[in-house]
């Protein structure tokens, strides 16, 4: 029995675009832009977001105008069947790529700073299992235990901000532009889908008590994330200032890692690990619950959980391919997105096209 | 059903069936030998040779009131001079006439007495019921300083009279339903009419018409009968021995149930933030409850996680604590041959023997388990070099910190949980002592307790008095829990 159906609102999905997006402050995306932007990675992802605006609001404006349908089913009214399914497919592609080497980097992060002697692949299933079995549970769960969650982690992210706040000079924000305008122009461009995840959610359109929920969380939470995102990649550059940033690739560890509490804590990068930890399960399990969404609303498989198992296996074996951290980090990541970006960039525009073609012969 | 079974109730409606007759005789007769007259020494039967008839009357001498039965029925009975109806003569406040042996049999049962008439196919039922219990009490197991003292006690009538005395209302309803078969014994439900989900109230009467069990004697075991999780780790109702705790959460729109013989009642729906608050947080004052919540609040993330985390923290992540620390840690633990996880089971299994023997031994006894407690096992053992000091310290801690924990039900639950989360960090430190809190979290989030979600009102959220951790102003609380989905949200 359930008192109320489709009980989550919008604190929860604030919580999940936060714990989605918001997080990719403290994980090796800041490494990614910093390779060629140099003490310019916070103005990266400024680019990337005011890029991938305007592809997000046609997508937000598409789905309010057709009340009823979640990402994929709007994609199949708009373009029929068989196109919705090739654009949909390519959307769970490109997904799932960024999901298994994301998840690589993340796995390979808590291997390399907390477990040096342990195998990856160990820790690996560790990780994913627990992520399968939470977001087994569905998405109403999910959202709650991150909103559950979403204390730890912003008491988490505040302590950090404030130590690291203390280690940082204003000064090393200059070069303004690291690498060179165009440089930190075509980097923020060609990695914008780095935050693809802002155009993924929308599949979750219907599953909050009302679609405006949706709409105004995902504007919330997208909103902070990127003052998150911002404030920490530029709190990095005046950490680590100009050519030592790119040769650094856990930035978030290594902050918290260098900054003292007065004589006694002198390392006190665990506490900041709980907040991270938790946020990078609760990251893949709504990453993994939604990529399997997807693939379940392409070929409408009503209990598409069955699909978490699978799905995550695959994901966790074909990510384990790259040999090593840094191949995974700069070469596969790289290409991966600068190859998916275009789709992002381009679809939504291509469903607009499609709604307006339609509207047009039905007058 | 299978035949036997049918034979049986037929044999039981066709003896319930059975008409009083006019002959008073066959009448008693029949019920002296249905209830062993001779044999039971406290079945009463007694003729009375009033002026206008002869009566008698069946009763079990040791359920019945004597003094009400001497002055209010055997004297109206011997003084009547006029042939007029039983119902009228008798003084005692609950008389209803009865038409069968079934009704006859179940008002003997309940204690009452049963009168019949020479010549008249019909009995009486005075309710003069005088069963023995416990005076109120204070609750021995709720303490409030601040606040009222009384608990509920084993007797229906009287539970049932504190709720009346705390909710005057007209829109207060009690009401029976009956469980079991031998005998079947009434489950009252108690809530407000005009506040009560129809939903949630429909759903636990189906769940209580649908035991089918021979007999349940108390709330205690009723709450297992009627739980959907009946293995789980989390109760779905709470359990308090305090009246004007049961009438606070009726008069927000939950169920209060109750039964004869238990001194406690169950609450239902409910969620986590009710076995987490304790009455007095609402008698005192907003500072001072919310001060009281927060350590208790803090006691049960001790409770929870401080052994486990020394387990994860000194097993694997030793490099990530202050170096100081560190070498106290170390020194202390230079002797002990014991590794570090099966060292605090040791302790944490022993201070639950601790426990358990406190909780079952005679009081005279009571001060030995304190010397064997401290001495043998805290002392003594870390001489003895079997554990170190600093691990005697934080199983005493986590212990004391359970102790904290304002419900009883729920102390089951950190005790439990605290060994997953012991047996997590020993498997690969902070990431699975983490996995295993997400997965505990997620649980708890995901379970609900008659429909409502475990976790409300923080997530899902609705309307309602937010009362999770900490308090409102009792001034601002302004809506009803709007999870349970009464009738009337608003409070004003």
């Amino acid at each position: 029995m359930e008192l109320t159906k489709k009980p989550l609102r919008t604190r929860e999905m604030v919580a999940i675009v936060f714990m989605i997006v918001g997080l990719k402050g403290g994980d090796t995306t800041p490494a990614l832009f910093a390779e060629h932007a140099q003490n310019a990675i916070w103005l990266g992802p400024i680019v990337s977001f005011l890029v991938l605006l305007a592809p997000f609001l046609v997508l937000m404006y598409l789905l309010k105008k057709y009340k009823r349908f979640n990402l994929i089913e709007l994609t199949f009214h708009l373009i029929g069947n068989k196109a919705g399914t090739i654009l949909g497919l390519l959307l769970f592609a490109s997904g799932f790529v960024a999901l298994s080497t994301d998840m690589r980097n993340v796995v390979e992060e808590i291997n390399y700073l907390y477990f040096p002697n342990s195998p990856t692949i160990a820790i690996y299933i560790i990780f994913i299992s627990i992520c399968i079995l939470i977001a087994n549970k569905g998405w109403e769960t999910i959202g709650s235990l991150t909103w559950a969650l979403l204390p730890v982690i912003v008491l988490t992210i505040l302590a950090v901000l404030i130590v690291d706040m203390r280690d940082a000079v204003g000064y090393r924000i200059f070069p303004i532009f690291g690498g060179g305008a165009d440089v930190v122009l075509k980097e923020g461009i060609s990695k914008s889908s780095a935050f693809l995840e802002f155009l993924l959610l929308p599949i979750a359109y219907q599953a909050f008590h009302q679609p405006k929920n949706f709409r105004l969380g995902i504007y919330t939470g997208g909103i902070l994330s990127c003052i998150l995102i911002v404030s920490f990649y530029a709190l990095y550059t005046m950490m680590f200032d100009y050519n030592t940033i790119n040769n650094i690739a856990f930035l978030y560890q290594e902050s918290t890692e260098i900054v003292t509490l007065g004589h006694f804590f002198t390392n006190i990068s665990t506490f900041f690990m709980i907040g991270w930890l938790f946020s990078s399960f609760l990251r893949f399990i709504i990453y993994l619950y939604i990529i399997c969404w997807i693939f379940g609303a392409i070929f409408e498989i009503k209990r598409f959980e069955g699909l978490l198992l699978p799905i995550g296996f695959i994901s966790m074996m074909l990510s384990l391919i790259p040999p090593s951290f840094a191949v995974n980090e700069l070469i596969v990541r790289e290409t991966s997105l600068q190859i998916i970006t275009p789709l992002f960039l381009i679809f939504p525009f291509l469903l607009w096209g499609a709604a307006f073609w339609k509207d047009r012969k039905k007058t | 059903m299978f035949p036997w079974q049918k034979q049986k109730t037929e044999a039981i409606e066709k003896r319930e069936n059975r008409k009083i007759s006019k002959n008073l005789k066959d009448n008693i007769a029949y019920l002296e030998e249905q209830y062993s007259y001779g044999l039971n020494y406290d079945f009463e039967s007694k003729s009375v040779h009033g002026p206008t008839g002869k009566y008698h009357l069946l009763f079990y001498s040791t359920t019945v009131n004597t003094q009400q039965l001497s002055n209010h029925i055997v004297s109206p009975l011997l003084e009547v001079k006029k042939d007029i109806p039983i119902n009228q003569i008798l003084s005692v406040p609950s008389i209803t006439p009865i038409k069968n042996m079934g009704e006859a049999e179940k008002g003997l049962n309940e204690g009452s007495v049963i009168i019949f008439k020479e010549g008249l196919a019909e009995g009486f039922e005075a309710k003069i019921q005088d069963f023995k219990h416990r005076a109120v009490e204070k609750a021995e197991n709720e303490k409030t300083v601040k606040g009222p003292k009384e608990s509920f006690t084993e007797s229906l009538p009287t539970n049932v009279s504190m709720f009346r005395k705390k909710i005057p209302s007209k829109d207060l309803i009690v009401e029976n339903i009956n469980v079991g078969m031998r005998p079947a014994m009434p489950v009252t439900l108690i809530y407000e009419r005009d506040l009560v989900n129809d939903e949630v109230l429909e759903n636990i009467k189906q769940r209580i018409k649908n035991i089918t069990v021979d007999n349940i004697r108390n709330v205690e075991i009723l709450e297992q009968f009627i739980e959907e999780r009946p293995s789980s780790l989390f109760p779905s109702m709470l359990y308090t021995e305090r009246p004007d705790n049961a009438s606070n959460f009726v008069s927000d729109g939950y169920i209060a149930i109750i039964m004869d013989n238990s001194s406690s009642c169950l609450i239902a729906p409910i969620t986590i933030w009710s076995f987490f608050h304790s009455p007095e947080d609402r008698y005192l004052r907003w500072a001072f409850a919310n001060f009281s919540r927060l350590i208790r609040a803090i006691a049960y993330f001790i409770t929870l996680f401080v052994s486990a985390s020394y387990v994860a923290v000194t097993n694997y992540h030793s490099q990530l604590m202050p170096i100081d620390l560190l070498l106290a840690i170390a020194s202390s633990r230079e002797r002990v041959p014991l590794p570090i996880a099966f060292e605090i089971l040791l302790m944490e299994v022993a201070f639950e023997l601790i426990r358990e023997a406190g909780v079952r031994i005679p009081s005279p006894l009571g001060p030995t388990i304190g010397i064997v407690g401290a001495l043998i096992l805290g002392q003594a053992a870390v001489e003895a070099n079997l554990v170190s000091p600093i691990v005697v310290i934080i199983v005493a801690l986590s212990g004391l910190s359970s102790f904290a924990a304002a419900n009883y039900s729920i102390n089951h639950t950190l005790r439990i949980s605290r060994f997953l989360f012991i047996a997590a960090a020993s498997v690969y430190g902070l990431l699975s002592l983490l996995g295993a809190i997400l997965l505990w979290v997620a649980y708890v989030v995901s379970i609900s307790s008659f429909g409502v979600s475990y976790f409300s009102p923080a997530t899902p959220s609705t309307k309602s008095t937010h009362d999770t951790f900490f308090r409102k102003i009792l001034k601002n609380e302004r809506w009803r829990p709007g999870f349970l989905n009464p009738k009337d949200w608003d409070k004003y």
